[in-house]
């Protein structure tokens, strides 16, 4: 019987994987999911250009300049104090200003910017009659800045939105689409179990959703390492934590695939308008942290939220709402958070397949 | 495992809505048709036998098994639906082979056994095309092919005749007839009341959702006491013969037939009417032919359900 099983299940599988890839009705998902991997490519293609730029300055410096030599320079400083220190600017500019001192009487005023860099920062200064008025340093961003802005796009953006909605457009479709398409019958008229069926089809659409989002995550840290410093990134993925952290966000992803899938599929199954489960849904993941902890080991996104690799520090300024969200103050270990997704999903697979098997074909009434 | 269909004091409702109501049928192997008006029920009790809708009450076994068992039952069961849909972006062989494999036959049988059916179906020479570019008529035929494909020992059809030419039609007809003799149940809906006359062994009348009439349909017409049995009479002197009839007391009217050469009687009594007229061809009453002229489903149809509805 299984070895039957099996070939029915590929067979939907063939039939369903075709649909779920192809569909002009899926695009949207594709856009969502790559939404992401767009913003960190134009991130490191500007990154890039910056780091080229610092080069070039730093080699048309007329002597190396370190970081301490950048920020010696201070207010008050004269013009030949500065070149003194770090040698002719690479760039600078010059222009006159009027300033009015007292109603009536005016002054010009010259103005100059240099800039400086030692390869990795940037020095700005500004000086007015040969006196240095305002200094400004761009420091390079940090692996620990990237790593942050990596995960909190992950976990606000990418987990919460665009897998959610994600797994919303695919598994909803499996059974709801097939209604509106008047196809389902083509299903049921087969000697295939309704249960055994219904599991084939989440196979499918957790096959979809994990390539094409894995494959977006797997793009997104490509692009984050390809944004660092050659030695920085060398440093992150052999010597630092970098294959572990892919390994972590990838895994979620594909856990996440398999909360969500099963949660849309049995909203499918119930729901014939798919805002509603939505948006119940949405609110009720959201909520999550604000639930008593009884009701929070019912949702995805607390087992989720534990497996993430990088937490997002909360600073005194983060508005109350968000460092609640970000908090995760009685983490779960790894084995239980993945062991809690699979459950809640499976028993939510369980029920399903209950109603699948009750299930009748009236087209009229879709 | 049972060799019938049996449906027992089974009814669905659409909410308020009447399907079908106290159905109670025995269907044997052969060619059955479901008769009726639309919304008579016809789709429904298709539905119902083949699992895609639950009754509200009773039972139905399809040579011995539930309906809620598609595992078991569509090993046994073919059906062509009325819905006219398939899955997006297929050909006609992929259709029905996709849908073989969903049997879990290997590769090689599901191809073997989709070109078989398309063969059947006379669309060997389109089975590579794509679906959505099929006449209604090759849509009607590739539904049909996949309905076969399994070799199945119930074939259940809803309108299978729709949209098929006149030679489409024939041959259609003449794969069920060969399917009924091989001992399949062919259980055909039409209200194309001609052609369920000539290919059905077996007539279940639904009318508002109830079983109006089953079983052969000279049985049916010959329970139908408040419509005189009509008699086709030819001879060669009529005069006679219907003085003679009219004489008997068993005749409620003599006409002459349309055409001129033969005699339309009614009688409220067949049986009897049958005795007498042997004892006038006895006495020497020359009679050439005698042929009932109101058993075909039309008539049938006509006295129980009324006109409406009956395409012919």
């Amino acid at each position: 019987m299984t070895r039957v099983w099996l070939v029915q299940i590929l067979a939907v599988i063939r039939l369903e994987v075709k649909k779920t890839f192809f569909a002009k009705r899926g695009l949207w998902i594709y856009l969502l999911a790559f939404m992401p991997l767009a913003l960190f490519v134009a991130h490191a293609i500007v990154l890039g250009h910056q780091n080229k730029d610092r080069d070039r300055i730093a080699s048309e410096s007329a002597r190396p300049l370190t970081y301490q030599d950048l920020t010696s320079v201070t207010r008050e400083m004269s013009r030949e104090e500065i070149t003194q220190r770090l040698g002719k600017p690479p760039i600078s500019y010059a222009w006159d200003e009027r300033r009015e001192d007292t109603p009536g009487s005016s002054r010009l005023v010259i103005c100059e910017s240099y800039r400086y860099s030692d390869g990795a920062n940037d020095l700005y200064i500004r000086l007015e009659d040969g006196k240095v008025v305002g200094t400004t340093l761009g420091q390079h961003e940090s692996l620990g800045e990237n790593t942050v802005v990596f995960a909190g796009v992950f976990q606000f953006f990418y987990l919460r939105l665009a897998i959610f909605f994600g797994c919303l457009g695919i598994f909803m479709n499996l059974f709801r689409g097939e209604l509106l398409d008047k196809n389902l019958h083509f299903y049921f008229l087969a000697p295939i179990r309704r249960d055994v069926l219904m599991f084939a089809k989440y196979l499918s659409g957790l096959l979809a959703a994990t390539v094409i989002f894995m494959t977006s995550e797997a793009l997104q840290f490509i692009a984050l390492c390809w944004s660092l410093d050659s030695n920085v990134r060398n440093a992150y993925l052999y010597h630092g934590h970098g294959f572990a952290h892919l390994a972590a966000y990838l895994g979620i992803t594909a856990l996440a695939c398999v909360g969500y899938g099963s949660l849309f599929l049995a909203a499918g199954l119930w729901v014939r308008n798919p805002i509603i489960p939505a948006a119940v849904i949405l609110i009720w993941e959201a909520m999550n942290p604000f639930l008593p902890t009884v009701l929070q080991k019912i949702s995805v996104i607390y087992y989720l939220k534990s497996l993430c690799p990088v937490e997002i520090p909360a600073s005194p300024d983060t508005p109350a709402i968000f460092a609640m969200l970000i908090s995760n103050p009685e983490p779960i270990a790894a084995p239980i958070a993945i062991f809690g997704v699979i459950l809640v999903s499976f028993a939510i697979l369980v029920v399903s397949s209950r109603r699948v098997r009750r299930m009748e074909i009236n087209y009229t009434t879709e | 495992m049972s060799g019938e269909i049996t449906i027992e004091n089974v009814s669905k409702f659409y909410g308020e809505v009447l399907g079908v109501n106290r159905v109670n049928l025995s269907i044997p192997p052969g060619i059955t048709s479901l008769v009726g008006p639309n919304g008579a029920g016809k789709t429904t009790l298709m539905n119902l036998m083949t699992g895609l809708i639950q009754p509200t009450r009773g039972t139905i076994r399809i040579l011995g098994h539930a309906t809620d068992e598609p595992e078991k039952l569509f090993k046994l069961v073919g059906y062509s639906t009325q819905f006219d849909s398939f899955p997006k972006g297929l050909t006609g062989f992929q259709f029905i082979y996709l849908y073989l494999r969903l049997f879990g036959y290997e590769a090689r049988t599901a191809d073997e056994l989709a070109w078989r059916a398309i063969e059947r179906a006379n669309l060997t020479d389109a089975a590579h095309r794509k679906v959505a570019a099929y006449s209604k008529g090759m849509r009607q035929r590739i539904r049909l092919a996949q309905s076969i494909s399994h070799n199945p020992r119930v074939l259940i059809l809803d309108e299978p005749l729709n949209g098929l030419d006149p030679l489409a039609r024939a041959e259609m007809i003449a794969m069920f007839r060969s399917l009924a003799v091989d001992g399949c149940h062919v259980i055909i809906s039409s209200h194309i009341l001609h052609e369920v006359d000539i290919i059905s062994d077996q007539v279940i009348l639904l009318s508002n959702g109830y079983v109006v009439a089953e079983g052969q349909i000279q049985d049916v017409r010959n329970e139908i006491r408040e419509h005189p049995a009509q008699i086709l009479i030819r001879c060669s002197n009529q005069r006679q013969l219907a003085s003679k009839l009219i004489e008997s007391g068993l005749a409620i009217e003599v006409r002459t037939h349309e055409d001129g050469h033969g005699l339309l009687i009614k009688t409220g009594d067949a049986d009897r009417f049958y005795l007498a007229l042997n004892r006038l061809v006895q006495s020497g009453v020359d009679v050439e032919s005698v042929l009932p002229a109101d058993d075909d489903v039309n008539s049938v149809y006509e006295y129980l359900i009324g006109t409406e509805g009956a395409a012919v």
